[in-house]
């Protein structure tokens, strides 16, 4: 009874209801002044975890402060330039941006269909889905290990053994050619994501109502042109969200370079988070790591708002 | 209908093929913990020469890994639910009234997860210091509500879907801002909240970095940190290594399996009755 | 529905709260009399535990409060963290890659002159020391060489690795043309094979080779660019895969014990895991052969030292000395020796080790070791790291020895 109401009603009313909101859905100054109260626990979480801490970095980034004596002596901008002067932080800075944005398209076009079979009903669908889920769980650390076995260029490598008991192929270098051990580090990215991004699509799959595909099925439209039409316009608004996730978390990866190619060959696939922890916790230079660490939080920032913005907006146009 | 259900079994099929591969990594790590480091060595993938529980049998012999069973477990709970009721409540604060200042704050909010984890790390254990908070599990829950920045961001992004005539509704019925928050928001974004819940759970149960600079007390440890007591500076045992993972991964599957069908509720069905 | 579930999960919270709660109340022990010591251990717990339990049996009046973090990273770390923020452990260590900034930051107490560091070997004194004040206590070293099958060895006819690096490589051909893997060295950190090499080179030259680069009268360029050249015939000759840029030690070890390759670069932490996994395996352990002007060497260092934070009271500092009093004593290094199996370096134990690595006992305990990690005076982490990289670079051919010097020197500069 429902499914023919639902559509229609939301449909012809929308334009009204959105003029009456602000008024309406506010109410009195009584109750907005909760709705304000609303926002206190995130606020306050915000400015003592995160702007408190910033700022001292930021104050750090200026002094030649060391991480273990409680000295700090004002040097200016000494610890930019130096870091600007640097050739390592370019090679950083190069796959850092090739992975965030390799992971975000592929994981995005992995993830959504993915994320349409995963809501069809078919059989062991909960063991399938609990599989893809499976990569976001463990600890970088240790999946990072497993595929140094599985990709490991040695002929005994377990994938190098199944390609040359299959189909003959001799070895492949898989981490020690600088292309293939960049393509290798960003798949296994995408293995490890892919999965959890579906199911979050999935999330945002569920408040598609099913009376659109009903009435686009009555009108004769194909399932392809049910995904295009419907599907991928609603999924909108969960796109903007995982790639904003997919973009920041890419730039801000550590672990898996780490720990699968520990940023080799050479600096292959050396990442900025890496040269943050070698002079900031290894070599002790806080100062020199504050000012990596904000310029990072700027350019993360900067990345990251410009994509924002692109993707909301293209997400209106289909809305 | 032959057709259809041709179709049902080519897709289970092919998504379950699928799946398996994906899944390797899964069984590599879970059959390790069946063999001695030697059988490990000699053949990493194949399966144990001889089914050995040696490993299993000193992990849960050793009775530190129940003490950090409830710790992680304390910490997880408390950490998850409020980052969650915190998140909830901004992005409902947000939608509800949508004007240029909220829209500011809530762009400004988004630079708390941009921030890499990396540079806070010194200042807020001083600030913690001050706060008699470190090496306590309420200070490490403390440090995790930073995530409920992350919980804002998906959980705005949700509400942004849903059916404001619900909402409004209720509001003519004379409902208040609170009232709605908990009969009528909450349950409809359950699936978002599910969806972001399972991740931070994920996170904070298997999180390496805050436990290990936070905690200092052996009987404070949580169960990743047992994990890592097999690395040693040269080698890591790693058959001992796998074993705590895979103790430490089993009640996050379990969870994992029991929530995901809430991911995957009726959300309309709900709305239209409330 | 929904509201059981909530209470399930708040008695969940409220046990798991009563229990942590329960834990914490009973850890100050200062009323009864005995002075708390908080330790944070390099060691892991299964092998430290016992040793903390035969000195507090032994000392009543001091408890150790031992907390964990495995080396080298998350260590490093948390102490730095807790240095900090002023509540450092009153006994940590003091590792190559922090004992610059713990000394410069006057954290670690003086210990020289203390009795318990009397009877240590000079060479590790000298390592976590500085202007003759000595900051730890460093109980044993570890050498790092190459680990050789004997069986493939022999059929080639050798007996054991040549004494020349001439030699070396005209016996890894032989090895090959026989059709076995003859070689493979990890390269995610700085080579065995190069730092043994620096080490034959700075044990014959004064002042040190380090000594000349730092002081700026000398340079990588100039000291390192022939040892590079050499160490790169390994690869231009196809001695060698490129591909071992890829591997850790891990593999390279897993690759010798199921008899794949007939030498590694190799340290006593393979020996227990080879033999578990190949008994059958007939093995030994030798120096890295020397260069025309060298002679053979190993890569290795002093394990890192305990030491005192200068931030604890009188009190506290004393029941740490007796700490470390026990810890160098016969029965502490008896039983540190035991359960980590490392080569300990003072005059009361002589360590047993295990035969395959009688080769190299005798250079520990002589202190024949280097690594240039520890050798440098300044930047050593972003050095290594460096060094690691380019060297890698060269292994691929993308740049010769040459550069990878200039890299280091221009590293230096900056």
């Amino acid at each position: 009874m429902t499914t023919l109401t639902t559509p229609t009603s939301s449909g012809a009313s929308a334009p009204t209801a959105r003029k009456r909101r602000r008024r309406s859905v506010e109410g009195g100054w009584k109750q907005i002044t909760i709705n304000r109260a609303f926002l206190i626990p995130a606020i306050v979480v915000f400015v003592f975890l995160f702007v408190v801490p910033l700022l001292q970095g930021l104050y750090w980034s200026f002094t030649d402060f060391t991480g273990y004596s409680p000295e700090a002596n004002f040097i200016g901008w000494d610890n930019y330039v130096q870091i600007l002067n640097d050739p390592s932080m370019l090679s950083g800075l190069t796959f850092t941006l090739l992975f965030a944005v390799g992971t975000t398209l592929l994981v995005t076009c992995l993830a959504i269909p993915l994320a349409v079979q995963l809501n069809k009903a078919f059989v062991g669908r909960n063991v399938v889905r609990s599989l893809w889920f499976f990569p976001a769980v463990p600890s970088m650390a240790i999946l990072g290990l497993v595929w140094s076995y599985i990709l490991s260029p040695l002929p005994s490598g377990v994938l190098n053994t199944l390609l040359s008991n299959w189909f003959g192929i001799e070895a492949v270098s898989w981490l020690s050619d600088n292309t293939l051990a960049r393509f290798s580090v960003i798949m296994v990215g995408v293995w490890a994501q892919t999965g959890w991004h579906a199911v979050l699509y999935l999330a945002y799959l569920q408040s598609i109502p099913q009376e659109y595909y009903e009435v686009a099925k009555i009108d004769g439209a194909s399932p392809r042109q049910q995904f295009f039409a419907i599907t991928l316009p609603l999924l909108m608004p969960a796109m903007v969200v995982s790639s904003f996730l997919l973009l920041t978390n890419g730039l801000k990866v550590f672990d898996l370079p780490y720990t699968l190619t520990n940023g080799g060959p050479g600096f292959a696939t050396y990442t900025i988070t890496q040269s943050l922890v070698v002079t900031g916790v290894g070599q002790g230079e806080y100062g020199l790591s504050s000012a990596l660490a904000v310029m990072f939080t700027v350019a993360v920032g900067v990345i990251g708002f410009t994509q924002l913005r692109i993707t909301s907006r293209i997400g209106r146009r289909f809305a | 209908m032959t057709t259809a259900l041709w179709r049902r079994t080519l897709l289970s099929i092919g998504m379950i093929a699928l799946a398996l591969i994906i899944g390797v990594p899964l069984y590599y790590i879970v059959i390790n913990t069946f063999k001695t480091q030697a059988d490990m060595v000699s053949s990493p993938l194949g399966l144990p020469e001889t089914w050995s529980f040696a490993n299993w049998s000193s992990a849960l012999g050793d009775m530190s890994i129940y003490q950090a069973f409830g710790n992680t477990l304390y910490v997880t709970v408390l950490a998850v639910l409020a980052q969650l009721l915190v998140g909830a409540m901004a992005a409902y604060a947000m939608i509800i009234a949508r004007n240029r200042t909220t829209r500011i704050l809530g762009s400004l909010l988004l630079v708390g997860f941009i921030i890499p984890p990396q540079s806070t790390m010194i200042p807020l254990y001083r600030t913690l210091v001050g706060f008699e908070l470190v090496d306590s599990l309420n200070g490490l829950v403390i440090m995790y509500m930073g995530g409920a920045i992350f919980c804002f961001f998906l959980i705005q992004g949700y509400m942004r879907t849903l059916p404001y005539e619900v909402i409004e509704a209720a509001r003519i019925d004379g409902a208040g801002t609170n009232q709605i928050f908990w009969r009528i928001v909450l349950p409809l974004i359950k699936p978002i909240l599910v969806t972001v819940g399972v991740f931070q759970t994920m996170w904070v149960w298997n999180d390496f970095l805050l436990p290990t600079v936070f905690l200092s007390s052996p009987q404070k440890e949580t169960i990743v940190l047992q994990v890592y007591s097999a690395v040693s500076e040269f080698t890591t045992d790693w058959p001992a290594f796998m074993t705590i993972t895979v103790i430490a991964l089993i009640p996050m599957v379990i969870f994992f399996v029991f929530t995901q069908r809430h991911i995957v509720s009726g959300l309309l069905a709900g709305s239209v009755k409330g | 529905m929904k509201s059981p579930m909530r209470m399930v999960v708040a008695g969940i919270a409220v046990t798991a709260l009563a229990g942590s709660l329960g834990a914490c109340s009973g850890d100050s022990g200062e009323a009864d009399g005995t002075t708390t010591v908080s330790f944070l251990s390099w060691t892991g717990q299964e092998q430290m535990e016992p040793m903390i339990e035969a000195f507090e049996a032994e000392n009543p009046d001091v408890t150790i409060e031992a907390s964990y973090s495995p080396p080298v990273a998350e260590y490093i770390q948390t102490l730095q963290t807790r240095v900090l923020s002023g509540t450092a452990p009153d006994v940590f260590v003091v590792a190559a890659e922090n004992k610059t900034n713990l000394i410069e930051a006057g954290a670690v107490v003086d210990l020289s002159g203390e009795p318990f560091m009397e009877g240590i070997q000079q060479f590790n004194l000298d390592t976590y020391g500085r202007d003759g004040a000595e900051y730890g206590l460093s109980l044993s070293s570890w050498a790092a060489g190459y680990a050789y099958n004997k069986e493939m060895l022999a059929d080639v006819g050798y007996d054991g690795i040549p004494e020349t690096w001439d030699e070396f490589l005209v016996m890894l051909q032989d090895l090959q043309d026989a059709g076995y893997t003859p070689f493979l060295e990890s390269v995610d950190q700085m080579p065995t094979t190069v730092s043994a090499m620096l080490g034959a080179k700075t044990s014959q030259s004064d002042p040190s080779v380090d000594d000349q680069i730092f002081d700026g009268s000398s340079t990588f360029a100039e000291q390192w660019t022939p040892i590079l050249e050499e160490y790169n015939r390994l690869y231009t000759e196809g001695l060698v895969s490129a591909d071992v840029v890829a591997l850790d030690g891990d593999q390279v070890r897993d690759e010798f014990a199921n008899e794949r390759v007939a030498v590694i670069n190799a340290g006593p932490w393979i020996i227990n895991a080879v033999q578990e996994a190949n008994p059958e395996l007939d093995w030994e352990f030798g120096q890295v052969p020397g260069l025309p002007d060298g002679m053979p060497f190993q890569a290795g260092a002093a394990a890192p030292g305990y030491a005192i934070s200068a931030s604890s009271d009188e009190e506290t500092q004393e029941a740490a000395k007796t700490f470390l009093t026990w810890l160098a004593s016969e029965q502490g290094v008896e039983m540190f020796h035991e359960a980590t199996n490392d080569v300990t370096v003072t005059e009361n134990f002589t360590p047993e080790v295990d035969p395959v690595f009688e080769p190299m006992v005798e250079p520990i305990r002589d202190g024949d070791l280097y690594l240039p990690m520890i050798a440098w005076q300044r930047d050593e982490d972003v050095l290594n790291v460096e060094a690691v990289a380019q060297v890698q670079r060269m292994i691929q051919g993308q740049i010769g020895p040459e550069d990878v010097a200039a890299a280091l020197d221009a590293k230096l500069s900056s």
